[in-house]
């Protein structure tokens, strides 16, 4: 049965993609696990050589998982991932079929599977990974999830049931996340038994006193114990709620013996070095050698969309995702570091961006504004966008025009972006960059009206 | 009073605990729309452990809305005297706004699904009930007519305007409570297009003399200035005891932004 589900599938997905009509990367998964439930289960069971890595979190999956598939390759093994994107059940059933024989097993060493964070619950029950990265939790599409205490307690619920199998690989500097580590099988919530080290659970953090930022960032989660609900105390912050945490009320604290020292990569931010961290540490407990791993990080380009450089008549575009205030927050800090000048943003609310565009005001424009020359914003919800950034700018706007220069600074509204991205490499000197910071689908829309091709 | 420079001091609620959803903007919409009028504005954060005096001091009251975990450690700060101070100065006609958790939270109570009811400040006569999780969450974009609430507010401060060009609220609800209204609230506005308190009554939000609770989000003030506005002047009346005409701001980009939403909607407004 799973055979025609299978043949069925990869059919069905050559015809999407001879359409256009999208990448038929959730279609024939969506239709074979409604024909079988067990579907998932069925194909992972028949090819046991199969080894699975899973990546949670809500920001960073797409870039680790890239970074762990170039590594495991230069390392000779035959690797694949499930879209970028298509990360609920549909589209890591869907990934498996299009990978599979039409004897039903499937002929590589790695799957990566980028997993959304309500769907890591789900997919836990179908799949028993090798690996299980947990990146961070931030606010992300809160029309979608409501609230990032409500995903970490259903993660903790599924933690405690993994099998012994399963090696953890957390991020320590999130205190949701480096709690998780404590929910593995017997472990639970009482303090006497949190330095029991467990030797399937693996952390990862930063560990340099120069990054630490002085001024906390507005849209912060998590700064309260996730066991006794107090005020975190921070020695360090890396960023939003990431740091050197502690709780002095109950004792809970940032683990120790973390692995923290990561060789030098192409990708800018320190949001990147967590990535960097997790995929080596990853890498590294599979058994890849140093020197490969190394390797790996010099030649690494980055995944669409995310730092992507593109080339556009004689100038540059980098694409920086920026899909929540977190990611937003970061995105600006790394491009000003870059000598950013002339940036575009583009704010859709389609469903992967999350309909309800409140979350752009706990970004912290208002810091990095008055750094740019020439802003740009597009995009379904500009109008929105144009509204932040008016309400950012140090200069008196009261009065408002759509397109408007103050001394050195120029502001323009276009709700077109093909006509936007016109615009904003119109206050590009030549060889230089234009930085686009967009919401998901607005940077897919980006990407296609650059390169030329659709992609997702 | 033309040339004496207006100072403002403006109470946000919990900013840490209750500002999920982007609701600070409200009070950099606030501070903004002040300064550009010459207005001196100080934004007084009143966190977990303020004493309840600081509450006097402000002229102007904000608070957002909360994760559960979150609401219930604001829940346990709101002392005695807290609560007492505050339903004071709501009584007193101190101006307010109170977006989603917060506007719940100063309801008589909020039923949880299983029946468990929470009690709320008492200051607003209005109850919460969760129906559980068999029923959809109350979320999406939403229009309200907020014409008469705004209107009849407008006229009790003592200065009479023309209308400004729209008197509709649009914003983002997301709510899985369904709030209803007691006799002596008034609704904020007619729901034109999505849920509003409840889902059934057609209404949005409540007004108790200066007193303002809604469920929008988006943020509820950028987009529309007419409330935001509306509370500053409130709030300048109330402190300098006199009339006081605000010079209007060119609002254009706030109306296209509003009305990029109410054409997807197909509402005129």
């Amino acid at each position: 049965m799973d055979l025609l589900l299978i043949l069925f599938g990869k059919l069905l997905s050559m015809v999407i993609r001879f359409l256009n009509v999208g990448s038929g990367s959730t279609w024939p998964g969506h239709v074979a696990l409604s024909i079988n439930k067990n579907f998932i289960k069925e194909l992972v069971k028949a090819s046991p050589q199969l080894k699975i890595i899973l990546i949670a979190g809500t920001n960073g999956k797409t870039t680790t998982g890239k970074l762990i598939q170039t590594i495991l390759e230069r390392n000779g093994e035959k690797v694949f991932q499930n879209e970028s994107g298509a990360n609920l059940l549909n589209g890591i059933a869907s990934s498996l079929l299009l990978r599979s024989s039409i004897l039903s097993t499937i002929n590589y060493d790695y799957a990566i599977f980028e997993v959304d964070e309500n769907t890591l619950p789900l997919i836990l029950k179908e799949i028993s990974p090798d690996y299980l990265i947990l990146l961070n939790l931030f606010r992300d599409q809160l029309d979608r999830y409501g609230e990032v205490n409500t995903i970490a307690s259903k993660w903790r619920d599924t933690i405690h049931h993994l099998l012994p199998k399963t090696k953890l690989i957390l991020n320590a500097d999130d205190p949701q996340i480096a709690f998780l580590g404590k929910f593995r099988g017997v472990l639970s919530s009482t303090p006497s038994r949190w330095n029991n080290i467990d030797t399937s659970v693996f952390y990862f953090g930063l560990d340099d006193k120069t990054l630490h930022q002085t001024s906390r960032q507005h849209a912060v989660d998590s700064t309260y114990c996730p066991h006794c609900s107090s005020k975190l105390y921070y020695k360090i912050v890396y960023y939003s709620h990431l740091g050197d945490w502690e709780c002095k009320k109950c004792g809970n604290k940032r683990p120790k013996n973390i692995f923290s020292n990561p060789p030098p990569s192409q990708l800018s931010g320190t949001y990147n070095r967590y990535n960097v961290l997790a995929a080596i540490l990853a890498t590294k407990k599979i058994g890849v050698s140093n020197e490969i791993i190394k390797k790996s990080l010099k030649t690494f380009t980055p995944a669409f969309g995310r730092q992507e450089i593109l080339n556009v008549d004689g100038k540059k575009v980098q694409i920086f995702l920026s899909k929540n205030p977190t990611s937003f927050n970061e995105s600006l800090r790394t491009i000003k570091s870059l000598g950013a000048k002339n940036v575009l943003f583009v704010l859709n609310d389609r469903i992967p961006d999350g309909r309800d565009v409140s979350w752009i005001w706990d970004v912290d424009t208002e810091e990095y504004i008055k750094k740019f020359n020439s802003v740009v914003v597009s995009g379904d919800r500009a109008c929105d966008m144009g509204l932040r950034i008016k309400y950012s700018s140090e200069f008196s706007i009261s009065n408002f025009q759509f397109s408007m220069k103050i001394s050195n600074f120029k502001f323009q509204i276009e709700g077109d972006l093909k006509k936007a991205i016109a615009l904003g490499l119109k206050e590009v000197p030549k060889s230089e960059t234009l930085y686009i910071l967009p919401t998901y689908s607005a940077m897919l829309e980006v990407r296609k009206f650059i390169t030329g091709k659709k992609i997702l | 009073m033309k040339n004496i420079k207006h100072n403002l001091v403006i109470g946000w609620l919990y900013p840490e605990l209750m500002s999920t959803y982007g609701d600070r903007g409200n009070i950099i919409c606030l501070q903004k729309r002040c300064e550009w009028r010459g207005i001196n504005v100080e934004v007084k954060r009143l966190d977990v452990g303020f004493p309840y005096e600081q509450l006097a001091t402000c002229h102007l009251l904000f608070m957002g809305g909360a994760q559960d975990n979150q609401q219930k450690i604001v829940s346990h700060d709101f002392s005695k005297e807290k609560a007492k101070e505050l339903k004071k100065m709501v009584e007193d006609g101190i101006p307010g706004l109170y977006i989603c958790g917060a506007y719940q939270f100063l309801g008589r109570y909020y039923k949880e699904a299983d029946g468990t009811i929470i009690k709320g400040l008492g200051i607003l006569d209005l109850y919460t009930e969760n129906p559980g999780e068999n029923h959809e969450r109350l979320i999406g974009n939403i229009v309200v007519n907020a014409r008469s609430m705004l209107h009849v507010a407008r006229r009790e401060s003592s200065t009479s305007h023309a209308l400004p060009a729209t008197t509709h609220l649009v914003g983002f609800e997301n709510h899985g409570g369904c709030t209803y209204l007691g006799k002596d609230v008034k609704p904020l506005g007619k729901v034109i297009k999505g849920f509003g308190n409840n889902g059934t009554d057609g209404a949005e939000g409540a007004v108790y003399k200066n007193s303002f609770g809604s469920y929008l989000h988006g943020p509820i003030l950028p987009k529309n200035p007419v409330l935001a506005d509306l509370l500053i002047k409130l709030a300048l009346e109330k402190k300098y005891d006199s009339p006081i005409n605000l010079s209007p701001l060119d609002d254009s980009l706030e109306i296209k932004a509003q009305n990029t939403i109410a054409k997807r909607l197909n509402i005129k407004i």
